[in-house]
């Protein structure tokens, strides 16, 4: 029997709804395989009412909740999710695609053997692979894995499916006893979260801007919009190079992936690069001067106009309508 | 200090892949030096200026005609290159770095290189898992995705980019540290140092690979992301759409 375990990762004592939205994902993965075990492992400690009604299915959670694991550390989180894999005798292993799993999962795939596999989406072929697009995005991969034991790393906004949350979840606190520290990985001093907007790789909504914001302070119409929809904003690598936005709001080939429900292009032509990076997004809204730029070829809707007219008037559009609502 | 640089060879992004009767073309494509590797090199060129005792070495796995790579990375000013060739073809994230790990074991054979620097990923398969599997086989610590770099006394204080926010990082030497944009802004070569570097010798090395692969890729079609885009009179019906269609607000 197929023996599942999901890695449940906190940030600042809070799980992370990624994790808990692939919890879900992997239940129902499960339940297609002859009803699959699920387990999660979840390091540092957390809030953990926050998990009731929120994860579906039944299964056990354990619980290292060592306060000195409060930040990320390689060399713990690897030793004590390889120890619970192999004591709980996993088949499979998945994380949600994020800095810390990627840090992660390459070393487990070494220490385990296993086959490491990321994806945007679990393949239904019998071998049990995943589909990644590959090529800036102009081609989708199979990818299979050779070995017994595998690890999957899937991208965390990807469309999941409808899951009635409110499982029964057992937790158990578990203090592992063979992950030796040997001081030689690197130590995790502090981190610094910004504050406001919701980050462009876990928003809902993005809106980003290209060369045709003409300048930084083009952007703060799209910071207004961002604003009413509780969005992010994101940026293409004109305006990122120009040095208007930060590199951690690149969408694209050299920047982030991202697949929110809406997004919104404003003053980006849409080149191959960019597209890479938003092609799986939900509905797609352009705002561009230019009625044949490309980034129209993969939009829902389209607004034919410079956006420093078109803008304005959808953002006091937009506050009529949401002071209605 | 001894620094080791890994880097490989990926399409240009500008250049268009072709499909031709279910295979991909590669015809029209033009290969370079993966865009990552070039935060990874310039990085490493960076600290020889501040540490001039240091001796920056670069490897790559690649046929032949990758030899440019190594050649644009002489030009950054790296001092020895490295052409690695494996006994058996190399197809995985797996194999890639099993290969590099028995260069870079077999090049230094008294200690390993303090420092190893790779791109965060390649352009083409975007898996970004050779430098950490790299740096467990090699027994090292690891950084994925950095964008500072700061040598203190005995440690490196470096950042690394986490969703929706930044991570502040110590780690000591031995390591390896894979390289984001933002990192620094890669030098342009001068004729005059691309013209040195076509002068400067660059090294083989054959290792032996026993390992197969850990996952394959068995299929591969275009991806076609074509919407037919509805061009709306004014925001009002936008708004209308959004709201009460796809009910997003």
């Amino acid at each position: 029997m197929n023996k599942f375990l999901v890695f449940l990762e906190q940030r600042e004592g809070v799980v992370k709804k990624a994790s808990l939205s692939l919890w879900n994902r992997v239940q129902e993965i499960a339940a297609l395989q002859n009803n699959a075990v699920v387990s999660g492992i979840l390091i540092g400690p957390a809030d953990i009412r926050q998990l009731d009604g929120a994860m579906a299915g039944d299964g056990v959670v354990y619980h290292a909740k060592d306060d000195r694991y409060r930040l990320y550390s390689q060399e713990y989180y690897t030793g004590v999710i390889e120890d619970t894999f192999k004591r709980e005798a996993c088949t499979a292993l998945f994380f949600a695609d994020t800095a810390m799993s990627r840090d992660l999962a390459p070393r487990l795939s070494v220490r385990l053997q296993a086959s490491l596999l990321s994806g945007s989406a679990v393949s239904d072929a019998d071998e049990g692979g995943v589909l990644r697009p590959v090529y800036s995005g102009s081609f989708l991969a199979s990818f299979v894995p050779k070995r017994h034991q595998c690890i999957f790393l899937l991208s965390s906004n990807a469309p999941l499916p409808a899951y009635s949350a409110g499982g029964n979840i057992r937790l158990i606190d578990v203090e592992p006893q063979n992950v030796s520290m040997e001081d030689i990985f690197p130590v995790v001093r502090q981190i610094v979260m910004r504050v406001g907007m919701p980050d462009v790789a876990e928003a809902r909504i993005i809106v980003a801007g290209g060369r045709g914001m003409g300048g930084a302070e083009g952007f703060a119409l799209l910071e207004q919009l961002a604003l009413l929809l509780g969005g992010a904003i994101g940026a293409s690598r004109a305006a990122v190079d120009e040095g208007w936005r930060p590199h951690a709001e690149q969408i694209g080939q050299t920047g982030k992936t991202v697949a929110p429900a809406l997004y919104f292009a404003c003053g980006i032509s849409g080149a191959v690069q960019h597209l890479a990076g938003m092609g799986s997004a939900g509905i797609v809204v352009a705002i561009n001067r230019d009625r044949h730029a490309p980034i129209f070829d993969v939009a829902d809707y389209g607004l034919a106009g410079d956006v420093h007219i078109v803008l304005p008037k959808l953002i006091d559009s937009l506050k009529e309508f949401l002071k209605k609502q | 200090m001894n620094i080791a640089v890994c880097v490989c060879q990926v399409p240009d992004t500008a250049s268009v892949i072709g499909y031709v009767d279910g295979a991909i073309d590669y015809s029209r494509v033009n290969r370079v030096l993966n865009p990552y590797d070039e935060y990874a090199l310039e990085e490493a060129v960076r600290l020889k200026e501040r540490f001039s005792e240091s001796i920056i070495t670069v490897f790559s796995v690649v046929s032949d005609s990758a030899a440019d790579v190594l050649r644009k990375a002489l030009a950054f000013g790296v001092d020895r290159a490295v052409r690695v060739t494996s006994s058996e073809e190399v197809s995985d994230p797996f194999q890639t770095a099993q290969v590099l790990c028995r260069a870079i074991s077999n090049y230094y054979p008294d200690a390993l290189p303090d420092l190893v620097f790779c791109g965060k990923q390649s352009t083409d398969f975007q898996s970004a898992q050779v430098p950490s599997m790299l740096a467990e086989m090699l027994g090292m610590a690891s950084v994925s995705g950095i964008t500072s770099l700061n040598p203190s006394l005995d440690s490196l204080r470096v950042e690394r980019e986490i969703e929706g926010g930044i991570e502040y990082i110590d780690v000591a030497c031995p390591a390896v540290l894979s390289t984001e944009k933002g990192l620094n802004e890669p030098r342009k070569t001068s004729i005059r140092a691309v013209m040195e570097a076509r002068k400067k010798s660059i090294d083989t090395l054959q290792v032996n690979l026993h390992e197969a692969p850990y996952a394959v890729m068995t299929a591969l079609q275009p991806l076609e992301r074509k919407k037919r885009c509805s061009f709306l009179p004014d925001e009002h019906e936008l708004i209308r759409l959004l709201s009460q269609e796809h009910n997003l607000f």
